[in-house]
């Protein structure tokens, strides 16, 4: 009978402790992120100004499904989803298997030139992109000298060349990010794999759809669902190269919560509600990504 | 077990995704964390330190302004100390609405710039969060058209601060060179304007003025010199659809277009620099342009100002107004002191205004000021022609209207719904849609 209890003080005195060893971590990630998250949702069942605020129960919800300005968000986003993730990763698996070729000379040169947009300013960046893509701007102005164009672009007011100049952006500021992760990945793949693949005389682009790509198959799933957490969440780029227009051509789902919360008349709720549709999308677009690739690996 | 994998791993991406978020809030509340430097210059105690803390954007007119302020102020209350802390006018607007939110005052300033457009939003959203100032400052003592947005429910809440007073900014020798005169452009509607734009571009191949397809300033200093806003006078009910001066506006802003005549810019700086490399030949805004375009130097002698082209309907007037912001005293502790100052130099102290026209440029709606001598002179720049009267005439002429709480939430749609009226939409369905859009948005 002592002997029990001596056992269960010491399971208690080891559970105790461990506890100790993660209770502060524990209460910050309550404090700083569960109690947020269920604020923001409950506040997503009020409407109002400012601090007029009361409860409307899921008023805001189905004011989403008919604001015309919310749709062209969710529209804009996942145009520059559906177009820039794929384009993004296609080139960053291309450039890291280039740069991975063992031939190469100047390779440190090339990956840090490749990945240094990456540590660049958000803000920084937009504000040099904004000028570069400007009517009178470089990129017009070297398009003219080189008679690819007759008249300049209207690469910012244009609503078609405004959503173009975000996705060169961001795929300039993203693709070494992700080429990072395949050529660590590709260093993982053991060389012999390649060479006896030569010996039996398969060509380079049979290597690559052959070997490449399937082992880089996870890493290929996880750089799709960072890439496109962080395209539904964008914002940086759009704020400051177009501020959303002409229009509300290039006006992305982060924007136009910000305009809520700030541009107009401080309607959190409903911005709050906006950000709850963020996160349903990420969740669900996720649990597509890992059903479509992720099933085998699982 | 994979099941169970698969469903943690979705739950915690889930997380990952709702932390990201969250830091995507901070992120816009952003500069948020930075007010603890405002809450270090500003004091512990205010009430007894009798020191106090503004916010301001812009340091080369609202902050130059309240320097000025501060140095006349500390003539009579050498006790007092007065803090000038400038943000960006957003960075103001993020900090206002989440410390207001948060429901604590600490990190508020004493007393804030607002801009009028903006300010209804802030005094109904947040009601007992600024000083009533009626027993400090009359309201009747500035120009009328500054009343809607500094009062509510008959309490005066703002001291009126700068003129958004319009004019028609032009390059006489441009100008010239299409056969116009300046007197040729005293008393014309806005048809007229575009005309002589045509013969301008044929003469000169400049374009007559410079526009940005998200920003209709030009829609609403048109409409507000016909006394009509997006609002009714209510402040609430959406006023887009049968709005004659705001489908007149429309017409306007779409024949400026058609006619060849505008040059495109995106932002501040690309406007400016429109103005100044001479790529147009004139620019209808708010009087707080004349520093940017006296920056040029070389232009000096080149430009004039023409009263406002005007819209056909009968109401219209050769005024209006853009822009322009007043002070607002923060119901915090201090706030006596705050209104005290307040009232000892923008509220009353008229050879301080002649000092603000002449050092930094700026025109107060402080009708007594407009008597003195600053306010006559003439301006060598502008051909000797004496801008700053006129513009203080102008002021006079302003109709007032209700801003309401809605002015950006309305141009923003406005925007999109001017896009499709640019392609072809029929004027009507684009002003009935916007309506309909309104009036789902703004409960």
């Amino acid at each position: 009978m002592k002997k029990t209890n001596s056992t269960f003080s010491i399971r208690t005195k080891s559970v105790l402790t461990g506890w100790s060893f993660v209770l502060l971590a524990v209460i910050l990630i309550f404090v700083f992120y569960f109690y947020p998250m269920l604020q923001a949702l409950i506040l997503s069942f009020q409407t109002g100004t400012g601090s007029n605020l009361t409860f409307t129960g899921i008023d805001n919800y189905t004011r989403l499904l008919s604001d015309k300005t919310f749709i062209v968000s969710v529209k804009n986003t996942f145009i520059y989803l559906l177009i820039q993730v794929p384009l993004m990763i296609i080139l960053a698996l291309f450039i890291s298997v280039l740069l991975n070729d063992s031939k190469l000379k100047f390779k440190g040169l090339f990956r840090t030139a490749i990945f240094l947009p990456c540590v660049t300013s958000l803000v920084a960046y937009s504000v040099v992109f904004k000028y570069l893509f400007a009517g009178n701007g470089l990129v017009n102005t070297m398009l003219l000298k080189l008679q690819l164009i007759s008249a300049p672009i209207e690469w910012i007011t244009d609503p078609f060349w405004a959503k173009i100049t975000i996705i060169i952006a961001i795929t300039w500021r993203w693709t070494g990010y992700n080429m990072i992760f395949y050529l660590s990945a590709l260093q993982n793949i053991d060389h012999s794999i390649y060479e006896a693949a030569k010996i039996d005389g398969a060509s380079a682009s049979r290597q690559f759809f052959g070997i490449t790509v399937p082992l880089l198959k996870p890493i290929i799933l996880f750089t799709s669902i960072t890439s496109t957490i962080g395209t539904l969440q964008l914002f940086d780029e759009v704020m400051n190269i177009t501020k959303g227009g002409p229009g509300n051509a290039t006006q992305t789902i982060s924007q136009y919560i910000y305009n809520l919360s700030f541009k107009y008349s401080a309607d959190f709720g409903y911005a709050a509600t906006v950000s709850y549709s963020i996160v349903i999308m990420i969740a669900l677009l996720s649990v597509i990504q890992f059903k479509v690739a992720g099933d085998k690996n699982g | 077990m994979k099941k169970g994998f698969a469903l943690l791993l979705i739950c915690l991406l889930m997380l990952t995704a709702c932390s990201s978020n969250s830091n995507s809030g901070t992120k816009n509340t952003g500069s948020s964390g930075n007010t603890g430097k405002a809450e270090n210059t500003a004091t512990a105690e205010p009430a007894q330190a009798k020191e106090i803390t503004i916010w301001a954007w812009d340091p080369a007119f609202n902050i130059a302004a309240l320097e000025v302020a501060k140095t006349e102020y500390a003539k009579t209350n050498p006790d007092v100390k007065v803090n000038i802390v400038e943000y960006a006018q957003a960075d103001i607007i993020q900090k206002l609405n989440t410390g207001l939110n948060s429901g604590t005052t600490k990190g508020l300033p004493n007393i804030v710039l607002i801009e009028d457009y903006r300010s209804q939003s802030f005094l109904q959203s947040y009601k007992d969060s600024f000083y009533d100032l009626s027993s400090v400052i009359k309201g009747s003592d500035f120009a009328d058209y500054k009343a809607g947005p500094t009062s509510l429910d008959g309490k005066q809440y703002g001291i009126p601060f700068d003129s958004g007073v319009t004019g028609l900014y032009v390059r006489t020798d441009l100008l010239e060179q299409a056969g116009y005169k300046l007197a040729d452009l005293q008393d014309i509607d806005w048809q007229k304007y575009i005309e002589i734009g045509k013969a301008v571009k044929e003469k000169t191949g400049k374009a007559l003025i410079t526009l940005d397809p998200n920003d209709l300033g030009l829609i609403r200093v048109m409409i507000q010199s016909a006394g009509e806003w997006y609002l009714k006078e209510d402040g609430k009910t959406p006023n887009i659809a049968g709005n004659a001066p705001l489908k007149e506006a429309f017409e306007i802003y779409k024949g400026i277009m058609e006619s060849n005549v505008a040059n495109v810019h995106a932002d501040w700086s690309q406007f400016v620099a429109a103005l100044n490399n001479g790529d147009v030949a004139s620019v209808p805004t708010g009087n707080w342009i004349t520093p940017s375009i006296t920056a040029e130097a070389s232009q000096s002698g080149k430009w004039a100002v023409a009263p406002l082209p005007k819209l056909t309907t009968n109401k219209s007037v050769h005024a209006s107004n853009l822009g322009g912001s007043s002070w607002y005293v923060m119901n915090v502790d201090g706030k006596e002191t705050a209104a005290d100052f307040m009232a000892k130099t923008f509220g009353s102290n008229v050879e301080m205004y002649q000092k603000l026209l002449t050092d930094i440029g700026v025109i107060g709606t402080f009708k007594a000021a407009a008597g003195g001598e600053a306010y006559s002179q003439a301006n060598d720049f502008f051909s000797g022609q004496k801008i700053v009267s006129d513009f203080a005439a102008w002021t006079e002429q302003i109709p007032s209207v209700n801003y309401g709480i809605n002015t950006y939430a309305i141009e923003d749609i406005l925007v999109v719904e001017m896009q499709n009226y640019l392609n072809g939409k029929d004027i009507d369905s684009v002003l009935n849609d916007a309506q309909a859009q309104a009036e789902s948005q703004i409960k």
